[in-house]
């Protein structure tokens, strides 16, 4: 192939995915190393695919997976050359001729094609992100405020245990246009066996708290809830964190444990 | 009830806006670059900071792909066993370590699926994204993106993506399977990748 006859855009689809038979795949690779249109074309498909990497359903892992991958690092030597380095446009380069270069192409992702065409999904992403930084501090807020209102109750906190470990928060972010909800709760109490925590929209129409998914935290004290299945459009007026027996329940058990506003 | 106990909580936070003290940073606020930097001093504690962030992706892909548990796990832990040994390998200056991490993950998984070696070597990939999965919010809000996209792409078309990225086939395989003409697989898998870059954009 030359520079004058590019591959077609089926067949670099089909080379991100790495779908072709051995000789085509050689030769779109062969082709792409010296043709930068085509390049370019191919770094954008692969964006494409890479993204179905992360349509993949979310699963919770196996018990002990953390403890096994620590303890097998802990026993590893690593190599004598770690040094995390910037790629030069020459290193880049000398991969493109080499065998590994769909891999290589494979991860020029998001930046070449879709940097440009997923903008305006990053500036989502970052109103998000702001969002989110004001529902963390109203959520730590809330936190303090349940703190005072629910003091009388609160006989098991003793005052060293409170200066001892940090206070439990958790942040939300949430699209009601698609009910889409992921929550993140951090320095949470270890729950008694038989229980488990809770996660609550509270819609703006008055109706009742919804349930938006059980959570148990980790040995850090993290956990987090994400995508549950709730109602979509649903208008929300805060989020709130409660604790309930172990299989869940349909509507809240007093106290709040966590509760926050859905800033606007 | 409940909303109406939460009210008084709200008032008192919006009298109080303002009174807030920033969040100090820790280990699991790091950036991926400073994390990586750790590891390649020989921190276990930053390898278990990013496993805590990418550890249920990575496995959730090989998953996909492997549909064993076991099978799974032990393709998550080589890959970042992997990135422990040799964390120079993923150039960072550019970008994703989570996007990096995911495709590292299916092409192994699909090696292993297909009985084939590993047919790219992982210390030859760059990746120059710009998209931040760091952060569990992103990361979600952009699979629910995803995943609302592939279920509205028409069934064969999504069918034969799914069966070119997950199980790894040609799509001289795929037409086989689906009974189709080669150049309908060709056309169904483009129109399927343009859907998604669109969807994606909007
Ligand atoms: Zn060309």
């Amino acid at each position: 192939m030359t520079e004058q006859q590019h591959t077609a855009q089926e067949e670099l689809a089909l080379f991100a995915l790495q779908a072709l038979p051995k000789a085509e795949q050689d030769a779109v690779r062969a082709h792409v190393a010296e043709c930068s249109v085509c390049r370019e074309e191919l770094a954008r498909l692969q964006g494409d695919v890479a993204l179905l990497a992360l349509s993949v359903e979310q699963h919770p892992l196996p018990a002990g997976a953390r403890e096994r991958l620590l303890e097998r690092i802990a026993n590893q030597p690593q190599s004598a050359s770690n040094v995390v380095h910037i790629e030069s446009g020459k290193t880049a380069k000398k991969i493109y001729s080499s065998v590994s270069w769909s891999l290589a192409a494979a991860l020029l992702i998001f930046s070449v094609g879709s940097l440009l065409k997923v903008g305006q999904l990053n500036m989502k992403i970052q109103q998000q992100a702001e969002q989110l930084k004001q529902q963390e501090q109203d959520t730590a807020q809330a936190t303090r405020a349940l703190d005072v209102l629910t003091a009388k109750n609160a006989q098991h906190i003793t005052l060293t245990s409170a200066q001892a470990h940090p206070e439990p928060e958790g942040r939300a972010v949430y699209l009601a246009s698609t009910g889409g909800l992921i929550f993140q709760a951090s320095h949470l109490d270890p729950l008694p066996a038989d229980k488990t925590y809770e996660l609550w929209v509270i819609p703006a129409d008055g109706k009742a708290p919804i349930p938006a998914g059980l959570f148990k935290p980790d040995a850090t004290g993290s956990a987090s809830v994400v995508l549950p299945q709730i109602p979509v459009g649903v208008r929300a007026k805060a989020f709130g964190v409660t604790m309930e027996a172990a299989q869940g329940s349909k509507t809240p058990t007093l106290p709040i444990l966590l509760a926050g506003a859905a800033g606007e | 009830m409940f909303a109406k106990l939460l009210n008084p909580i709200l008032k008192l936070l919006r009298s109080e806006s303002g009174g807030t003290t920033p969040s100090t940073g820790t280990i699991a606020d790091a950036s991926d670059v400073a994390l990586l930097e750790s590891v390649a001093a020989g921190q276990q504690q930053a390898m278990a900071t990013l496993f805590d962030r990418y550890g249920g992706m990575v496995y959730s892909v090989a998953l996909r792909v492997l549909n064993d548990t076991g099978r799974a796990e032990d393709l998550m832990q080589e890959v970042f066993l992997q990135l422990w040994r040799e964390p120079g390998k993923f150039s960072s200056g550019k970008g994703s370590l989570g996007a990096w991490l995911a495709v590292v993950a299916r092409n192994r998984a699909v090696d292993v699926l297909r009985g084939r070696k590993p047919s790219d070597p992982v210390d030859e990939v760059i990746l120059t994204s710009k998209m931040d999965l760091s952060v569990e919010i992103e990361r979600g809000l952009l699979m629910e993106k995803v995943r609302a996209v592939m279920k509205e792409l028409p069934a064969e078309q999504q069918r034969s993506l799914e069966l070119a990225f997950f199980e790894g086939l040609t799509h001289a395989e795929i037409a086989q399977q689906t009974g189709d003409p080669l150049g309908t697989v060709k056309t169904r898998i483009r129109s399927a990748l343009g859907s998604l870059r669109k969807a994606v954009e909007a």
